[in-house]
């Protein structure tokens, strides 16, 4: 009985393994392998509230993975990849979003912030 | 403490708060009305019933909706897009990751709005366009795409999105 058990728990494990429900992403080069999931992490999946596509799996998400893992073989680089997705999730989509426009309130407003708020704490402290 | 600063520690919290305040009343469907314009990607697929279409084939003013079988909101908006396809609003389907014989019976059974639906299993045509999910909607002006709303669309969507675009478009024609 203890025999049946353990084995029926094996089988358990076994099939319930996510190895079944990942499609895996088979690359001959481990430099493409390393670009493709540092990039799918850095892609934001546009049907979460937050979270990238490296940890979703709504189906655009696994389009947008295939679609990343199509374009690393084929040999584009990571800002043509994430150009090829903001055109059409727009820059939403980019986590890590470029350093240009409006952007520049995004990437300096910490520093600025500190900024203010150091001024404060000097000041007060002199008085 | 010097006056400057008491100030600026009263204001600073009021600054803050408008500014998360701002941030989070915003109308969630205001998010739609900032779109860039972009040409419709050019593909080439069935409709349902089996007839080519090429992205040429949408001309004109269209209301292009991704729906499926299996996309419960779909149903719900359902009834909207009827009554807006006999206002003579030409809607087209782009039936997203679905199968035809589903994607027909499904027609058949809730009636059918569309002048035609793009038959896209894979969602090829989806990608290019953008579309995370269904349903979601998009305006096309002489195949440029003009707007894009995720959700059902609805009456308010409709009124403060699409509307004006297309009596915009009409009336420079």
């Amino acid at each position: 009985m203890i025999k049946i058990n353990f084995f029926l728990l094996a089988a358990f494990i076994i099939f319930s393994s996510s190895n079944f429900a990942e499609i895996a992403y088979q690359f001959d080069d481990p430099a493409q392998e390393k670009r493709f999931y540092s990039l799918i992490s850095e892609i934001r999946c546009p049907k979460c509230t937050s979270g990238s596509i490296a940890s979703s799996d709504a189906p655009v998400s696994r389009d947008l993975k295939n679609k990343v893992y199509k374009l690393v073989i084929e040999g584009s680089s990571d800002k043509e990849i994430k150009e090829y997705v903001s055109e059409r999730f727009g820059v939403f989509a980019d986590y890590r979003p470029p350093l240009e426009g409006a952007n520049y309130i995004l990437w300096l407003s910490p520093f600025i912030f500190f900024f203010v708020i150091a001024a404060i704490f000097f000041s007060k402290r002199r008085v | 403490m010097n006056k400057p600063l008491r100030f600026l520690i009263v204001l600073l919290p009021i600054i803050i708060f408008s500014f998360f305040a701002k941030v989070l009343l915003v109308e969630e469907d205001e998010k739609f009305l900032k779109f860039n314009a972009k040409n419709l990607p050019s593909f080439e697929l069935n409709d349902l019933d089996g007839v080519a279409v090429k992205s040429q084939s949408l001309d004109g003013i269209k209301l292009v909706n991704v729906w499926a079988s299996w996309c419960i909101t779909c149903l719900v908006e359902h009834p909207f897009l009827t009554k807006l396809s006999d206002e003579n609003i030409q809607i087209v389907g782009l039936n997203y990751k679905d199968s035809s014989d589903k994607a027909n019976a499904w027609l058949q059974k809730n009636g059918n709005p569309y002048i035609f639906s793009i038959y896209d299993p894979r969602g090829d045509l989806a990608f290019d366009l953008g579309v995370t999910g269904a349903p979601e909607s998009f305006l096309l002006i002489d195949n440029q795409v003009i707007a894009h709303i995720q959700g059902e669309m609805t009456q308010r969507k409709w009124e403060t999105i699409f509307y004006p675009l297309i009596n915009k478009a009409r009336n420079t024609k």
